[in-house]
């Protein structure tokens, strides 16, 4: 009953706060006694941490805060990092180019929608920082973006600086399209290739037969620019090999769609044979079954914490799937890949010590501090440390109980949800509608 | 029946012998061989726009110029002399976004289309179904052919012309295609001898829409439209060097293939013509903003609803916007629809405000129809800006020298100054609230005549829809503004609640769209392909990884509407 209500609040929660913008809260914060899950050293009790500067400045007991800093008493209450979703579609205007199996160029940074109201949502559930992918209809879709949910900000101040580049993949089923085979071929479309999981492995190969032939010709033109040679012309940049080139060169990591032991083994061959890494695997509900392979590749696997057997790819996922995986040594994590999911990721979190047995440490680092580190960013985010971004979540409860919720939540010291002012804020909003209506009922309808 | 088929023979030999009459009169202006040329407006109120208005004065028209104007101004001996009492005359009124002139306006056929014969040809596009028009040799796909040009494309018939003109608009900046890359504009006068005629100014500027291509093929959603907008345009620049090579000095060196669609993107880069990018939500704007920065080039922005929010870059970058007077309205929900979210009722109630707010942000703007559905609203929109804070003489001037400014025609149009292209738009009262009595388009006389029909909008309202899937039946409402060939809305049910993006509708009411939807295992982006028939809308959803559903709904608010009729969206 508890669980529910709380679960209708972030959903009037979500009304409130649409559109509204942030402001900057210029000063530093001081959190004071609370119990703080840092995720890589430990739990501390009674603790205090000051937010300064965009970072976490100082962390201990009894601290004392600066001139103007905004003190927030936490007695009762847990403190952890903001939770980071290494596979979201939150926030993006268009999801796949399924025209092409190659999109390499295409960016998702370029359709984000940052008035998404599943932003907010998911602060609500002390989400901070997300991988936003393609979508899964084509071998090589496109790049991803990496993004704080600085909701209320524009999209350019949403990017996470210094993330890592990265493309996304798929294998298996959603490119060969075999959901819709039928109707397509019933209509008379044509089917594009390719249809088998051979074929992908070759559209994979032939991509970077082509992106290596395309650094080649660049090479090419830059020796004979240096020597000065005038009627060099410097080819036509190709948007589509660009990125690929910068997977050969390990500028860009690869995200790779995919559900079954040998389709993951097929991906993780070709990347040896091309000298690259897949830097994880997205979903991979069959990776307990190659996790040595896994591990050796310094592959790592982001994984839901269910969805067991819900569709024919997914018919020998098990609920051990992430525990087996970080007992090999593997860097894996907890996704949503869900809008509604992404906003209790904790829960999912919880779900790994209840069915994998793993501690409360090793299950928060599923939706924390191994994120960071398949993004990239691990020196900036995924644990309570010093220096630190300060992307941090006060939670009513232990985050792992499902009777806790996010009270408060920064991303870089500047509170982006706090639900005392997201319940102040719903009498506004309902008489910002009342106006609104009265304004409107003046005109008349659209006659159709 | 036998008299029935001669009085037929003898219609059609009547009409073979009078084609050439009834070709001038389809473009609305009753120009004969000996018809006056100089006309004398007398005791009228004169809006000039460059200077004060004249409260009692004479225009004096000859020869398609405006040759006397002031209060002191004497109709000449050889004048026809309109008794102005009572009337108002304005520079004529500019609609600086429209896709008036081409061809898939009205019921009429192609006969003007000016030896275009490859324009649509072998793309199985029948008259009544006008497809994009394809460029002649092109090696790329339709929509991403920027030489497409209106001056080729332009086929106005009087039907077609007498909606815009009914609302006191005798100029258009006309687009000549719809998708990504839609062509040069030509700014025209809406009316003349032949198509030609019309023609005050071409190019004026290249038109970008984001519009995925309806084909399936690359590319079919919004990150496509942009990296295809990219590649194009470093194919572009790299041409123009190629080409620069080569013409330098061609020996020894491989001669670069033509490309007549990267031709055409030359001035672009150049920064010769601007381009004139459609977008109206802010993040539409920021994202056409940024892309234009990106390549360096001169943008305008049309549409731009949320362009308020933006303002301060618009000003800093210097970019005009083309207000859409296309403003949502409200559609009639059914009783038990969720209520609106707040952002939808705010865009309804804000979007009159919009021209007063880039007013005192200072940037520059111009009225556009926006793909009205009814040409009725013109002037009553830019009124209910006039109502929401810009005063009467800032919507005047944005209707005629600010839209002549920003097209760069100026020097010709938009003020009723000596020397001046004799365009009028003559009231009986004022601007607002008035009624349009005359026009002069190129010192020639047109007479008002109500529109043929005033299309209603096919997409617009709220639907009633059975999505199934094979998750079952999914019930949801979507509700559509259609704007040209864009639609916007939302999907709100079973499924989630989300914006639609991605919309188009077609001429023969063919309509795509993608939204986000919920599904039991996660979120999933739809890919919506169907028809609009009367209030029938039904067609396919693709969702990747799943099985393709099937959608199936009603405009319950329709019945009572009484048009009937098949779905065919508006003219325009």
């Amino acid at each position: 009953m508890r669980s529910y209500g709380l679960l209708a609040c972030v959903a009037l929660a979500s009304i409130a706060g649409a559109q509204q913008p942030v402001a900057k809260t210029a000063g530093p914060t001081l959190i004071k006694n609370a119990t703080v899950l840092t995720v890589t050293k430990g739990t501390l009790q009674n603790t205090d941490i000051l937010l300064q500067n965009g970072k976490i400045a100082q962390i201990g007991k009894n601290l004392t805060a600066p001139a103007g800093a905004q003190v927030i008493d936490a007695t009762g209450k847990y403190v952890m990092p903001g939770i980071i979703d290494p596979h979201s579609h939150t926030m993006a205007d268009a999801i796949n180019e399924g025209s092409l199996s190659v999109t390499s160029m295409v960016r998702m940074r370029d359709v984000l929608n940052p008035t998404d109201i599943n932003i907010y949502r998911q602060l609500a559930g002390g989400v901070t920082t997300i991988n936003l992918l393609h979508g899964s209809a084509n071998t090589i879709g496109g790049q991803n973006a990496v993004l704080k949910l600085k909701y209320g900000r524009e999209a350019d101040e949403m990017l996470f600086p210094g993330a890592m580049p990265g493309i996304k993949f798929a294998l298996g089923e959603n490119v060969t399209q075999k959901n819709s085979q039928q109707s397509a071929q019933a209509q008379g479309r044509q089917l594009r290739y390719p249809a088998t999981r051979m074929g992908q492995e070759e559209i994979l190969r032939d991509a970077f037969t082509r992106a290596r032939d395309y650094k080649a010709t660049l090479d090419e033109y830059k020796a004979k620019a240096a020597k000065g040679d005038k009627t060099a012309i410097a080819p036509a940049r190709n948007l589509e090999l660009e990125p690929l080139v910068e997977v050969l060169e390990g500028k860009r990591f690869v995200h790779a769609h995919s559900y079954r032991a040998d389709e993951m083994l097929m991906l993780l061959n070709v990347a040896k044979e091309f000298g690259f890494t897949v830097k994880t695997l997205q979903h991979g509900l069959e990776g307990y079954k190659i996790a040595s392979e896994i591990q050796q590749a310094g592959t790592g696997l982001s994984s839901f914490a269910d969805e067991w057997s819900y569709k024919i790819e997914a018919y020998d996922a098990i609920p051990y799937n992430v525990p087996i995986l970080l007992s090999h040594g593997v860097v894996a994590t907890v996704n949503s890949d869900s809008d509604e999911r992404a906003r209790r990721l904790n829960i999912d979190a919880a779900k790994m010590v209840r069915y994998g047995g793993l501690s409360d440490d090793e299950a928060l680092k599923t939706i924390t501090y191994n994120g960071a580190v398949q993004l990239g960013v691990q020196d900036r985010v995924g644990s309570i440390e010093i220096g630190k971004d300060a992307d941090v979540v006060i939670w009513s409860g232990h985050p792992l109980s499902v009777y806790s919720s996010a009270e408060t939540t920064f991303i870089d010291g500047e509170i982006f949800f706090d639900k005392q002012k997201d319940l102040a804020m719903r009498d506004q909003m309902a008489k910002e509608r009342a106006a609104l209506e009265a304004a409107d009922r003046g005109r008349r309808a659209i006659v159709p | 029946m036998r008299i029935g088929r001669t009085m037929r023979a003898a219609t059609l030999a009547y009409a073979a012998l009078a084609a050439p009459a009834i070709a001038r009169g389809q473009l609305g202006v009753q120009r004969q061989r000996n018809a006056p040329s100089v006309y004398a407006i007398t005791n009228a109120r004169i809006i000039t726009v460059s200077g004060a208005p004249i409260e009692r004065g004479t225009v004096v028209v000859r020869d398609g110029v405006i040759a006397a104007v002031g209060a002191a101004a004497q109709a000449p001996a050889d004048a026809r002399i309109i008794d102005g009492t009572g009337l108002t005359v304005y520079p004529g009124i500019i609609d600086a976004n429209s896709t008036v002139g081409i061809g898939a306006i009205g019921a009429a056929g192609d006969a003007g289309r000016g030896g275009r014969g490859g324009a649509g040809g072998g793309r199985g596009a029948g008259p009544q179904q006008q497809a994009t028009p394809s460029a002649p040799n092109s090696i790329h796909p339709v929509g991403l052919q920027p030489e497409v040009a209106t001056v080729d494309l332009l086929n106005a018939d009087a039907d077609a012309l007498t909606g815009p003109q009914s609302a006191g608009i005798t100029t258009a900046l006309s687009i000549p295609s719809s998708g990504i890359f839609r062509g040069l504009s030509a700014v025209v006068n809406l009316g003349g001898m032949n198509s030609q005629a019309m023609v005050v100014k071409t190019p004026v500027a290249e038109h970008i829409g984001f519009t995925p291509s309806r084909g399936g093929g690359y590319p079919n959603s919004l990150l496509g439209v942009f990296s295809a907008l990219r590649q194009t345009l470093i194919d572009a620049q790299h041409y123009g060097a190629e080409q620069a090579a080569y013409a330098k000095n061609p020996r020894g060196m491989r001669r670069p293939e033509p490309d007549p669609s990267l031709e055409a993107l030359q001035p672009v880069l150049a920064r010769q013509i601007p381009v004139v990018m459609e977008a109206g939500l802010e993040r539409e704007i920021e994202r056409a903003l940024d892309l234009a920065k990106e390549f360096n080039l001169r943008v305008i922005i049309a549409g731009g609803e949320e362009a308020d929010k933006v303002a301060a870059r618009l000003k800093s970058e210097n970019v005009p916007v083309l207000i859409s007077l296309n403003y949502p309205r409200r559609p009639q929900a059914s009783a038990d629809a969720d209520p609106e979210p707040l952002r939808v009722l705010r865009a309804r109630v804000e979007a009159p405000k919009l021209a007063a707010k880039l007013q005192a942000a200072g940037v520059r703007f111009a009225f556009a129809d926006g793909g009205l559905t009814t040409w009725n609203d013109f002037l009553p929109n830019v009124g209910r800006a006039v109502e929401s804070g810009l005063t009467a003489d800032q919507a005047v001037r944005a209707l005629t020298l600010g839209a002549a400014e920003i097209l760069g025609v100026n020097d010709r149009l938009g003020s009723i100054e000596q020397g001046k292209v004799a365009n009028l738009t003559v009231m009986r009262g004022d601007l607002f609230g008035g009624r349009v009595s005359q026009l002069f388009i190129d010192g020639m006389p047109v007479e008002i005549r109500a529109p043929a029909n005033a299309a209603a909008s096919a997409a617009n309202g709220a639907w009633t829809i059975t999505v199934t899937l094979d998750e079952g039946e999914k019930p949801v409402t979507l509700n559509l503004q259609q704007a040209g060939e864009q639609l916007r809305g939302t999907i709100q049910g079973a499924l989630g609640s989300s914006q639609i993006s991605n919309g188009s509708i077609g001429p023969t009411g063919d309509v795509q769209f993608t939204a986000t939807v919920t599904m039991n295992a996660g979120t999933e982006e739809a890919r919506f392909t169907g028809t609009i028939n009367g209030n029938v809308i039904r067609g396919t959803v693709a969702i990747v990884g799943h099985p393709q559903g099937t959608f199936l709904g009603t405009k319950p608010d329709a019945a009572q509407g009484g048009r009937g009729g098949r779905g065919r969206p508006p003219a325009r």
